[in-house]
C-alpha cells in the first residue's frame, strides 16, 4: 500500500514512517500542504494521512481541493478534538478523524478498515457482511433472511452500508434520504436509525453513533 | 370544482392565530342579561361549581350576592377571594384584589359585574380594564353583564327608557369574549321576582328605578339582548362558515368613516358607526378635521372625549387639517378607499350656506353617504366642566376697545366733517376696522362693524341724528358701506386666525424637529437626551421624567439624568404598569389616574425602550393634539435610544467575537504545542514496545497517560472559562449519549456493570450531543475509579415537566461529609483519592452542564453509595410513534 503522510512535525512523520514500514507500507511524505497536493498528483498514494494544522494551509483545505479530482481515501490525525472541526473535516470528505497522542495500534486498524472497504467498493454491490442490498426491488437481507424494511428504513441503510464503516454526517444523511430542505430536521433520522438499529439487532452489525457528528456502520 | 371547498387559507390562519392567542391568553366567558334581576350572577356561579367538579381550579374573585340568599348558597364551598380595603377621603371602600388574583393564577376566577367603576385608587379606572389584564395574564375570566352598559348600545337605551348610562364597557371586549351566554327571563317573570323582592334594584331613587323598569322598557331592552347575542352568534357562524367553505364567502370591502368635530354629537356618530361597520364586520375611520379656529377648551375636552371613545370602540382615528371640511372628508375618503361617509344631519336646513352633509352628497361621487340623526351626549352626566363657558376677560376687553375705537374716532370726525364730508368718515371707519381685525378676535370686530355702520348713519349721513337716510345714493353707500366693513372684518379675522393656527402648527413641527435632531444628531447621546427633554419641558410648560430600560429589559432604579422631576416611589408603580403594558397610563388615563404625571411608554415597532412620564405644571386636562405631540416625542426618542441600543449590541458582538477569534487561535496552538511531544512519545513507546523489555518503559508509558490526561484536562477547562464554548443542540437520543459516554470512558469501566433504567419510547430531545457525553463520560470515570471493582453503576433518565433528570449512582463508599459540593472544585480531590488524577473531571463535567444552561449536584443516597444528578431544561421534545 502506498501512504502519503502530510505533516508539519518532522517527528511524527518519522515515526509515522518507522511503523508503516514496517506492516510493508511504501511511504512518502510531505511538509506542507501544496508540496503534498503535488506528491498526491504525482505518485497517486492508497491513502493520505493529513494534518489539518499545516503552516501553509489549512488541513480541510488541502483535503477540499483533493477532493475536486480524486476520491482517494483521506484520514485525518490532528490534535485538534472539537466536534465542529471533525465535523467540518467529514463534511469535506473524510475518511476517518483519529485524534492525537493516537495509539499506533487503533491507527492501523482504521488504515485497514479504510483498505478493506476500498477493496468492497470496487465490487460495485450493496453487501457488507451478512448484510445484502437489492438496488433493484429495494429489498434487503440479513443473514440470508428477508428483512422487512420501509422505505425510508431502506434508503437510510442503502447510505449507511454505501459508506460502510465510515462516519456518514447527520446532514450527509439527511440530504441523500430525505432531500436537501430537510438538512435540519435530525430527529427524523435518529427515529429511524433506532428503527434500523432494532432491525439488526442479534446481528454482526452495529449502527454507531459518533455524537455530534453522525453515524457509522460496523462490524462488530 | 376541489378548489371552491378547499378553506380560504387567510381565514384559516386567521383562526390559528385566534387559537394560539386564546392558547396564550386566558377566556373569557360573558353572562349577559337584559337587565338587573334575570339571575346572570346566579347562573354564572352555576356553572362555575361544574367546572370545579371537573376539576378546574376557580377562584371567586367578586361575587354581589345582594343579599340574595339562592345565590349566597350557591358560594359555599368555592375559595372566595377577600376584598382589598382601600382608604378614600376617609371612608373604607372595598374592592376586587386583581393583585392577589395575579399572584394566585388561579385556572379561573370569577368577576361578577363587568362595567363597574373601581373604587379611585384602584390601578384601573374600570373593572373590565381588570378582566383584560387578567385574560393577558392566562387566566380565564367569567364575568356578568348588562346589555345597557355595552358602549355601543347606550345611545339605543338611552332613545328606550331615557336613563344615561354612564358604567359603559367597550365593545371589544365582547369581540374578544370566547363565549356569550344570553340569561333570559320573560318580562312577566321579570316584574314578578321584582314584586317578590328577589331584584336588587341598587340605592337609585325609588322612581327613577320604577321608571326603568316599566313593561315596555324591559320588553325593548329583552329585544335588544337577544338581538346583540343574535348578531354575535352570527359573526361566528360567518367565521365557520368562511373556514369551511360552507358556501362561497360574503366578501365585503366595505369601510366606513365618520367625521366628527367638537360638537357634541359627535360621541352619537361614532357609536352609530360601530354598530354599522360590526354589522358589516368592516373597519371603520374617524376623522378630524382640523381647522384654522383655535378650540375652546370646552370643545377641546369634547374632542379629546370622543376621539378617547373611537379609540376605545376600536375605530382608527385620522387627523388632517384643512379649512374646507367637506374636501377635507372626501379627500380622505378618496385615499382610504372609503366606501360610506357617515354624517350628522343638520337640525336645521341652512338658508344661505350649504350644510355639511350637502356638500358632501355633492362631491362624494361613488362613495355612499349616510345621513344619520345624531343624540347629542349627555354631557351633565360625564363631565364636571359647564357647557356654558364664561367669556375670557382677553374678550371683554377687546370688545371694550372696539367700542371706544368707534366713539373716538365719531368724536374727531364730528369736528373734521365740514371740512371733509361725511364720506371720508366711513373711510376712517374702514380703516379703524380693518386695524382692528389685525388684532382682535372676530366678534368684537363684527360688532364694530356694525356699530360704526350704526355711527355712520346716525351721526354723518344727512339728515344727522336720525336713522333716516333721504338720498337713494346715500342708501346705496350705507348698504355698500355695511356689506365691506363685515366682510372686510371678517377676511381679516380669519387671516389672522389662520396665521395663529399656522403658527401653532410651526411651532409644534419645529419641536418635534428639534426634539428629533437633538437627541439623534447629539454626537453625546446623553446630552441629545437632555437637550430633547429641555425642549419637550419648553414646549409643554411641563416637567418629563424619562426612564430607559436596562440591558437586561428590566426598569432601572433610577430615572435619567437628564429628567427634570424624578417619580415618587408610588409613582414607579404606574411606570412598571406603563412599562409591561405598553400603554400609556397615570393622570388623565384611565389607568392609575390618581398620580402625579402622565407616562407614555417608548415604544418602537419591535421593543419598548423604556417610559417618557410627563408632569403638566398647570393644565386641567390632556388635549387630544398634546397628546398626540407627546406620543410623537416619545417614538422619536425610543427610535433613537433603540438605534442606540443595537450600536452598543453591535459594537459588543464585534468585540465578541475579536476575542474569540484570539482565544481559538491560542488556544489551537497551546493545544498542538502540547498535544504534539505527548504523541510523539506515545507512538514512540508503542514502537519500542516488545523490541526491549524494560521496567523503565511501563513507568514511562504510566506518567505519558497521566500527563496526557492532565493536558487534556486543562485544554478542556481553559476554553470552558474563556466562555469560547458554543453548544449547539440538535436532536439526540439519551441512549447514544450513555453508549458514547461508556465507550469514551473505556478500560476502567470494564470491571462495572453499568445498568440503564430508561423508558422504551424516551422521547428525542434537543441537546448538545458531545458536551453531554463528555460530562457522563466524567462522570462515569470518576464512578470507575472510586468504587471498588465489581459494584455495579446505575443510570436513570426521566423527563418531568420539561426538564432532564440523568441520575448516576454508584455502590461505592460515597462522598465524604461536607464534600457534596467542593468535589465541582478545580484541583478538589476528595482525601485518600488514588494518585494520577487531576481534581478536574468533574469541575469540566459541571462546565459543560451548565454551558448547556442546566445544572449538576452531588450527593449521598440513602442507601449508600454517591449520586450525581445532571438536570436540564428542555424546550422541545420528539417522540417518535414505534413502528
Amino acid at each position: 500500500m502506498n501512504v502519503l503522510i502530510i505533516d508539519d512535525e518532522i517527528q511524527i512523520r518519522r515515526l509515522l514512517r518507522m511503523a508503516l514500514e514496517s506492516k510493508g507500507c511504501t511511504v512518502r511524505d510531505a511538509d506542507k500542504g501544496q508540496t503534498g497536493l503535488q506528491d498526491a498528483i504525482f505518485h497517486k498514494p492508497d491513502v493520505i494521512l493529513l494534518d489539518l494544522g499545516l503552516p501553509d494551509m489549512d488541513g480541510v483545505e488541502v483535503l477540499k481541493r483533493l477532493r475536486e479530482w480524486s476520491s482517494v481515501p483521506v484520514l485525518i490525525l490532528s490534535v485538534r478534538d472539537q466536534e465542529a472541526v471533525k465535523l467540518a473535516a467529514f463534511e469535506a470528505g473524510a475518511d476517518d478523524y483519529v485524534t492525537k497522542p493516537f495509539s499506533t495500534a487503533e491507527l492501523m486498524a482504521r488504515l485497514a478498515a479504510i483498505q478493506r472497504r476500498q477493496g468492497a467498493h470496487d465490487a460495485a454491490s450493496l453487501q457488507f457482511g451478512p448484510l445484502v442490498l437489492d438496488p433493484v426491488h429495494h429489498e434487503a437481507a440479513l443473514d440470508e433472511r428477508p428483512l422487512k424494511l420501509t422505505p425510508t428504513e431502506y434508503a437510510l441503510l442503502a447510505q449507511l452500508v454505501r459508506h460502510a464503516g465510515k462516519v456518514v454526517t447527520l446532514k450527509q444523511l439527511l440530504r441523500a434520504v430525505w432531500g436537501p430542505q430537510a438538512e435540519e430536521q435530525s430527529h427524523y433520522l435518529r427515529v429511524y436509525a433506532n428503527h434500523l438499529r432494532k432491525k439488526l439487532e442479534g446481528s454482526a452489525l452495529e449502527i454507531k453513533n459518533e455524537p455530534g457528528i453522525g453515524y457509522r456502520l460496523e462490524e462488530k | 370544482m376541489n378548489h371552491e371547498h378547499r378553506p380560504d387559507p387567510d381565514a384559516l390562519l386567521a383562526e390559528m392565530q385566534r387559537d394560539e392567542a386564546r392558547v396564550k391568553h386566558g377566556r373569557l366567558f360573558i353572562f349577559l342579561g337584559m337587565c338587573p334581576g334575570v339571575g346572570k350572577t346566579y347562573a354564572m356561579l352555576q356553572a362555575a361549581r361544574q367546572r370545579m367538579k371537573e376539576g378546574t381550579d376557580v377562584l371567586a374573585g367578586i361575587i354581589e350576592t345582594h343579599g340574595r340568599h339562592e345565590t349566597a348558597d350557591l358560594l359555599e364551598g368555592l375559595r372566595v377571594l377577600p376584598r382589598k380595603k382601600l382608604e378614600h377621603r376617609g371612608y373604607v371602600l372595598e374592592e376586587f384584589d386583581i393583585d392577589a388574583v395575579l399572584q394566585q393564577r388561579p385556572e379561573l376566577v370569577l368577576v361578577d359585574e363587568l362595567a363597574h367603576t373601581n373604587v379611585p385608587g384602584s390601578r384601573h379606572a374600570k373593572r373590565y380594564q381588570d378582566v383584560l389584564e387578567l385574560l393577558e395574564a392566562g387566566i380565564d375570566v367569567c364575568t356578568t353583564l348588562n346589555v345597557q352598559h355595552i358602549e355601543s348600545q347606550v345611545d339605543i337605551v338611552r332613545q328606550i327608557s331615557g336613563v344615561v348610562i354612564s358604567e359603559t364597557v367597550p365593545d371589544s371586549i365582547l369581540d374578544i369574549a370566547h363565549e356569550i351566554q344570553l340569561i333570559d327571563l320573560s318580562v312577566e317573570k321579570l316584574l314578578e321576582r321584582m314584586a317578590d323582592g328577589k331584584v336588587y334594584l341598587g340605592e337609585r331613587a325609588e322612581h327613577a328605578v320604577s321608571n326603568f323598569f316599566k313593561e315596555g322598557n324591559l320588553t325593548a331592552l329583552r329585544e335588544l339582548a337577544l338581538r346583540f347575542t343574535a348578531e354575535h352568534v352570527d359573526r361566528d357562524l360567518e367565521d365557520i362558515r368562511r373556514l369551511k367553505r360552507v358556501s362561497s364567502p360574503w366578501k365585503t370591502n366595505a369601510r366606513l368613516m365618520v367625521g366628527v368635530g367638537p360638537s357634541p354629537y359627535a360621541e352619537s356618530l361614532i357609536r352609530w358607526t360601530r354598530r354599522a361597520a360590526t354589522r358589516l364586520s368592516c373597519p371603520w375611520l374617524v376623522v378630524w378635521v382640523e381647522g384654522s379656529r383655535v378650540l375652546t377648551p370646552v370643545e377641546q375636552d369634547r374632542l379629546t372625549r370622543s376621539l378617547g371613545l373611537a379609540r376605545k370602540l376600536g375605530g382608527e382615528i385620522v387627523s388632517v387639517t384643512g379649512e374646507n371640511i367637506s374636501e377635507a372628508l372626501l379627500q380622505v375618503a378618496r385615499e382610504r378607499n372609503v366606501s360610506q361617509i357617515v354624517v350628522g344631519k343638520p337640525e336645521k336646513a341652512g338658508r344661505w350656506s350649504q350644510s355639511l352633509a350637502d356638500t358632501l352628497i355633492i362631491g362624494s361621487g361613488d362613495i355612499d353617504v349616510c345621513v344619520v340623526r345624531p343624540l347629542a351626549a349627555a354631557d351633565k352626566a360625564r363631565s364636571r366642566v359647564p357647557l356654558q363657558e364664561p367669556l375670557p376677560d382677553s374678550i371683554i376687553g377687546e370688545y371694550s376697545w372696539a367700542m371706544v375705537a368707534i366713539f373716538a374716532i365719531a368724536s374727531v370726525c364730528w369736528g373734521l366733517v365740514a371740512l371733509t364730508g361725511y364720506m371720508f368718515v366711513a373711510l376712517v371707519f374702514l380703516l379703524a376696522i380693518v386695524v382692528a381685525a389685525l388684532r382682535f378676535s372676530r366678534g368684537p370686530v363684527l360688532a364694530m362693524a356694525t356699530l360704526s355702520a350704526i355711527c355712520w348713519n346716525y351721526f354723518f349721513i344727512p339728515p344727522i341724528f336720525t336713522f333716516h337716510i333721504s338720498k337713494p345714493e346715500d342708501w346705496i353707500m350705507f348698504g355698500m358701506f355695511f356689506i365691506v366693513a363685515l366682510s372686510m372684518g371678517s377676511l381679516t379675522s380669519r387671516l389672522r386666525m389662520r396665521e395663529v393656527a399656522e403658527r401653532r402648527r410651526l411651532r409644534q413641527t419645529d419641536a418635534l424637529l428639534r426634539v428629533t435632531q437633538s437627541a439623534a444628531l447629539a454626537a453625546e447621546p446623553e446630552k441629545g437626551l437632555a437637550e430633547a427633554l429641555r425642549t419637550i419641558n419648553e414646549l409643554l410648560k411641563a416637567n418629563t421624567a424619562l426612564i430607559v430600560r436596562e440591558q437586561d429589559r428590566s426598569l432601572p432604579k433610577t430615572a435619567h439624568r437628564a429628567s427634570t422631576f424624578h417619580p415618587s416611589p408610588k409613582e414607579w408603580g404606574v411606570v412598571a404598569w406603563s412599562y409591561e403594558n405598553k400603554q400609556c397610563a397615570g393622570r388623565y388615563t384611565d389607568t392609575l389616574p390618581e398620580s402625579a404625571a402622565t407616562w407614555f411608554p417608548l415604544q418602537t415597532a419591535t421593543a419598548t425602550m423604556g417610559v417618557l412620564g410627563v408632569q403638566f405644571e398647570d393644565s386641567a386636562r390632556l388635549d387630544f393634539v398634546t397628546r398626540q405631540m407627546i406620543e410623537a416625542f416619545a417614538l422619536q426618542i425610543a427610535l433613537v435610544l433603540e438605534k442606540e441600543h443595537f450600536m452598543q449590541a453591535v459594537s459588543h458582538a464585534e468585540m465578541l467575537s475579536q476575542s474569540e477569534k484570539l482565544h481559538r487561535t491560542l488556544l489551537d496552538s497551546v493545544s498542538h504545542e502540547l498535544k504534539t511531544p505527548i504523541a510523539v512519545i506515545t507512538a514512540a513507546l508503542e514502537g519500542m514496545d516488545g523490541k526491549q523489555a524494560s521496567p523503565y518503559l511501563a513507568e514511562i508509558t504510566t506518567a505519558t497517560q497521566r500527563l496526557q490526561r492532565v493536558v487534556d484536562g486543562l485544554l478542556q477547562m481553559t476554553r470552558l472559562e474563556s466562555d469560547v464554548l458554543k453548544p449547539s443542540p440538535d436532536w439526540c437520543d439519551v441512549r447514544d449519549v450513555i453508549t458514547a459516554a461508556k465507550h469514551a470512558v473505556g478500560a476502567p469501566l470494564a470491571a462495572h456493570d453499568v445498568v440503564l433504567h430508561l423508558a422504551d419510547d424516551f422521547p428525542l430531545l434537543k441537546l448538545d450531543h458531545a458536551l453531554l457525553t463528555q460530562a457522563v463520560a466524567n462522570i462515569l470515570h470518576n464512578a470507575a475509579i472510586y468504587t471498588p471493582a465489581g459494584s455495579s453503576i446505575e443510570i436513570s433518565a426521566t423527563l418531568r415537566d420539561g426538564t432532564l433528570r440523568l441520575v448516576i449512582r454508584d455502590h461505592g463508599p460515597g462522598l465524604p461529609i461536607g464534600a457534596e459540593r467542593r468535589v465541582f472544585e478545580k484541583f478538589y480531590r476528595v482525601q485518600g483519592s488514588p494518585a494520577g488524577g487531576t481534581g478536574l473531571g468533574l469541575a469540566i463535567a459541571r462546565g459543560f452542564v451548565q454551558a448547556q444552561g442546566g445544572d449538576i449536584i452531588a450527593r449521598n443516597h440513602p442507601e449508600g453509595g454517591a449520586e450525581f444528578v445532571i438536570e436540564l431544561h428542555q424546550t422541545a421534545t420528539f417522540k417518535a410513534l414505534t413502528p
